[in-house]
């Protein structure tokens, strides 16, 4: 209903990234925390089918990106966002626009893991009994196909039904992405999925990310460079709120654009 | 050097200091435990649970008290847990940005300070007054007004210091607020909550102020919530007051059980608390 031209963004390092479909197409997006401006008339593309990240400085509005994509900032009464963020030709930032079926087509994985009390089975099956009626079979299908994609079941075939906060860090961190797609998402936003992780972990989740990118848009947020260096296609630079750089991720660290960028990435600041 | 003696110093002052505190506290309840015990001693029989409360010079035990007391706290829990389970999530929860809230807060903190006696004279005013007689019905109300604010006080607190994260976690998934509550906020803080109930127990368990003007008492044996009604605490009170030497025994012996109870459920409360923590 919105197929308007795309707004004026910031031109893209390196040729293919025009080429791309773009699945959330983020224009002029402003933030504020109360007074605070968080975010500075932000816009640009999120190709589909591959691995966005965002990396910048502390503060620079990295997860409030993110946090605005699915509108969870809409808890707090204080925050408001500006602007629109495009998602298959629907402004989501829009009053009517109906959370649930955002949170179905955007799914979030925080960064420290956020298993609830309960069965490894039932963190999986929470949402997926809220938006389908599905059969006991069906239900079941659903959770393993999950935890598979999660790269999790193998490790807790066994234990469906011991408490989720029983696994390890990194277990719930993929149990809380297992948990994410189960609703078959289009969108997976990863806050630094891994900050909190150990080397091993966090590893698996890379490949992870590797494996998923294929069927998902993904977003991440990272405070690691060499991550984003390594899991991400596109690469978009933010420092105070701005959005310094956005591009092919191989252009970005190896011939950024702006002199900002190349400081951030040569260890200048950070 | 002379820094490090003087942090030693202050370390033994402050222990010292803090071992006597908890030593005092702890004389205390000994001491009640132990008059209670000795001077009950007498009344501690398997009677005591079986046998109603007794005219002078006759013997007897506490039955009736132990029956309407423990009806009328169920009582209750029945009215005061839900409304203030709900109250406490909507101060929590629902209502948390809200003028409302803040107001329902501040009045709550009033309840919850006011005086028990005259939540008494209220119910009495209120229901005593117009069923036209004493009934246990009036004493369970009582405890329950006693206990309510204290249930939306712990569950709002229980609630709020489940992290933010696990709420952005819930409604990430797309999850109204009454679901992620109810599935997740509850179950993170169930043992918090279930602790705050538990203490309000204890609490009213010991109440006799508010029961004096409403269960009154009854010596005779009766499950009536429209009669008036048998409690511990009125039983204790009466029969303290009482010149008979069996009515004290009796008074002592209940005031020991009362206390012993109060205690278990407090060591319950403890332990339930760490199996939460641990969990």
């Amino acid at each position: 209903m919105n197929e308007t031209a795309p707004a004026i963004r910031i031109e893209t390092t390196g040729q293919d990234a025009a080429a791309r479909d773009v699945k959330i197409d983020i224009r002029d997006l402003n933030f504020y925390y109360g007074k605070a401006h968080a975010l500075k008339s932000v816009s640009f593309g999120v190709p589909s089918n591959a691995v966005t990240s965002i990396i910048g400085p502390s503060g620079c509005g990295k997860s409030t990106l993110l946090r605005a994509i699915n509108r969870i900032f809409e808890l707090y009464p204080e925050q408001r966002a500006t602007g629109e963020i495009v998602i298959d030709g629907a402004n989501v930032l829009e009053r009517g626009y109906p959370l649930s079926d955002l949170r179905r087509l955007v799914g979030m994985v925080f960064q420290k893991p956020t298993p609830f009390a309960s069965s490894i089975r039932s963190n999986v099956a929470f949402a997926l009994n809220y938006y389908d009626r599905l059969s006991k079979s069906e239900l079941n299908d659903r959770i393993v196909d999950a935890l598979k994609q999660a790269a999790l079941w193998d490790e807790v075939k066994d234990k469906l039904h011991l408490s989720a906060l029983s696994l390890s860090g990194g277990q719930q961190q993929r149990l809380c992405i297992a948990r994410a797609i189960a609703v078959r998402p289009e969108v997976l936003l990863l806050d630094e999925a891994t900050s909190a992780l150990d080397p091993i972990s966090t590893a698996k989740i890379e490949e992870l990310i590797h494996e998923l990118r294929e069927r998902f848009t993904i977003v991440i947020v990272t405070h690691n460079m060499q991550q984003a260096a390594r899991v991400s296609q596109r690469t978009a630079f933010f420092h105070l709120g701005e959005l310094i750089e956005f591009g092919n991720t191989s252009e970005v660290f190896t011939n950024p654009r702006e002199q900002r960028t190349r400081d951030y990435i040569t260890g200048r600041y950070g | 050097m002379a820094v490090p003696a003087r942090r030693r110093a202050a370390d033994v002052v402050a222990f010292a200091f803090a071992s006597f505190a908890t030593a005092f506290g702890l004389f205390w309840l000994a001491w009640i435990l132990w008059t209670t015990l000795s001077q009950g001693a007498a009344a501690l029989a398997p009677s005591l649970f079986t046998q109603m409360t007794p005219p002078p010079g006759a013997s007897g035990g506490l039955l009736n008290a132990f029956y309407g007391s423990a009806v009328m706290i169920l009582l209750a829990l029945l009215i005061g847990t839900p409304v203030g389970i709900a109250a406490g999530t909507y101060l929590a929860e629902h209502g948390r940005y809200t003028r409302l809230a803040v107001i329902v807060s501040f009045i709550n903190d009033i309840l919850l300070s006011a005086p028990s006696i005259v939540i008494g004279l209220f119910v009495y005013e209120v229901v005593v007054r117009s069923m036209g007689h004493f009934s246990g019905l009036a004493g369970g109300i009582a405890l329950a007004m006693i206990l309510l604010p204290i249930v939306v006080r712990t569950t709002e607190e229980s609630l709020r210091l489940v992290p933010d994260q696990m709420r952005e976690a819930g409604f990430a998934l797309g999850m109204p607020r009454w679901r992620v509550t109810s599935r997740i906020i509850y179950r993170a803080a169930q043992s918090a909550i279930i602790t705050g109930v538990l203490l309000a127990v204890a609490r009213i368990a010991g109440e006799t102020a508010p029961l004096l003007f409403t269960a009154l008492n009854n010596q005779f044996w009766s499950a009536s919530l429209n009669e008036p009604l048998a409690n511990v605490p009125v039983v204790i009170f009466q029969y303290a007051m009482s010149p008979y030497d069996e009515w004290h025994t009796l008074a002592w012996a209940g005031a020991f059980v009362l206390t012993a109870f109060v205690l278990i459920l407090n060591l319950g409360v403890r332990i339930l608390a760490r199996k939460g923590r641990n969990k």
